[in-house]
């Protein structure tokens, strides 16, 4: 995507498609590509190429590799500072403000809406995780944690960084070229004076039509050195939990103590196969649907609302759905209105399909 | 209103529309490589409630929307698993339909 100002709405959706795809994309990393990047983003910094770059199966074993004695191979004695801010931080500002400028302020922010916004919250929800993820797995030790937390300043997130590099000039010859290549062939990395870690992508990646971690029966996401995170739409879950969802019993929910985990329990099992095991009764019907209430003991009443979809799937049948709607719903209109932030008497639809 | 799966297509007053929608050079969202305004995208399959024909999509605050769409001669929205519905001249508010959570509100998507 060249930076010609946003002039060509298609192109700039095709950007964005473009880095969508790479901020998700899994299977080995091309190591010529990144490798090539890394060593042209150093450049364009004005610094030397580093001596070796060390690829990592995963962000966790780069941490690993990286915490090593100070007399190990990515030590900190071998390695030297990090060069983040020049590599990665410094030529990102640099852009920004040279568009800030070109652009305006109003210029900028448009800029950012149609390209960088549309890829930030997905992203950065899976980055927080995986941050979140290295340091819990980290076994207790304050003193550990903290250094795993200083060495996660020290990381350029590769393909993660789609977001924002689809804000700016990519393109052979612009600023960010080397950084972006990177991001097109590998996961995070880590720039130092002497060295740089790369590491490979994920080779599992699953998520639910709202980009969330979403996986039942598996790692939501997983790196070839085994290191996964478990979720469920997003909420982050034991992998032991996942085993036990084939297994579960309405007993089961009902004894579940931790209400986010009774939650997943209760989408896993299934709200229409919970609703007739446990013997409930619908609370309202009317031409929206039907309101369905359980009571849970020292919580709040799981109280939802029953739809059936209005166009037929291929087979002729009507899915029929459940969402959850706040405990003090009174009617299933109140609760259909809700879903989309109106009052009952304000949802009208004319045509629904 | 309009309702296609997750999304609710709500008509407003042209006098109701919010003043920097209507701006010359009012930040538009822009179509999709097939030239479609996007009201809402699955991330996972790519389906799409979208809109053809002449118009323009602004997004509010929020990740989520609501989104103000303009179709100053009507248009049609469509969705790879929903049937089109056919929308008349005007200005509409777009809502995604959202699920109560304990604690938070999340976004449903079909």
């Amino acid at each position: 995507m060249r930076a010609a100002g946003v002039t060509d709405a298609e192109q700039v959706a095709d950007g964005v498609e473009r880095w969508r795809a790479a901020a998700t994309a899994t299977g080995a990393a091309d190591r010529a590509a990144a490798e090539a990047g890394v060593r042209l983003a150093y450049r364009r910094a004005g610094l030397a190429e580093p001596e070796r770059i060390v690829w990592a199966g995963s962000p966790r074993e780069a941490l690993r590799l990286l915490r090593d004695a100070h007399d190990g191979d990515c030590g900190p004695e071998a390695r030297g500072r990090s060069v983040r801010d020049a590599v990665r931080s410094t030529p990102w500002a640099a852009e920004r403000s040279r568009l800030h400028d070109r652009l305006g302020p109003q210029g900028w922010t448009r800029r950012w809406g149609v390209t960088g916004a549309r890829l930030w919250e997905t992203t950065r929800q899976l980055t927080d995780r995986i941050g979140a993820g290295l340091v819990e797995g980290v076994a207790g030790d304050r003193a550990e944690e903290a250094a795993i937390r200083l060495l996660l300043l020290d990381a350029v997130l590769g393909q993660h960084d789609a977001a924002w590099l689809c804000a700016f000039d990519t393109g052979a010859g612009s600023p960010l070229d080397g950084l972006a290549a990177v991001a097109r062939s590998a996961g995070w990395w880590w720039p130092y004076e002497r060295l740089a870690v790369v590491c490979e992508r994920p080779v599992e990646l699953h998520r639910d039509e709202a980009g969330r971690l979403d996986r039942g029966d598996g790692p939501a996401l997983a790196y070839p050195d085994g290191f996964a995170l478990h979720a469920w739409r997003g909420m982050p879950v034991p992998a032991a939990f996942l085993d036990e969802l084939a297994a579960l019993t309405p007993e089961r929910i009902r004894d579940e103590e931790n209400a986010e985990l009774r939650r997943v329990m209760l989408e896993h099992y299934g709200y229409d196969r919970y609703l007739q095991e446990s013997g409930a009764q619908p609370v309202h019907r009317d031409e929206t649907g039907v309101l369905w209430r359980i009571p849970l003991p020292d919580d709040e009443d799981v109280v939802m609302v029953e739809v059936v979809n209005s166009t037929p799937e291929p087979d002729g049948t009507s899915r029929t759905y459940w969402l959850r709607v706040p405990p003090a719903t009174r009617t299933a209109k109140e609760g259909v209105a809700w879903t989309f932030g109106l009052a009952a008497e304000a949802y009208e639809p004319l045509r629904q399909t | 209103m309009y309702r296609q799966g997750d999304v609710l297509i709500v008509p407003i007053e042209e006098s109701a529309v919010p003043a920097h929608a209507t701006a010359a050079g009012a930040p538009e969202e822009p179509r999709d490589a097939r030239g479609r305004l996007v009201l809402a995208l699955g991330e996972v399959t790519g389906h799409a409630h979208a809109v053809l024909g002449p118009g323009r999509l602004v997004r509010e605050a929020g990740p989520f929307g609501p989104m103000l769409l303009h179709l100053p001669d009507g248009g049609r929205v469509v969705h790879e698993e929903h049937a089109a519905i056919p929308l008349p001249k005007g200005w509409y508010r777009v809502v995604r339909q959202r699920e109560y959570v304990p604690g938070s509100v999340r976004v449903v998507a079909d």
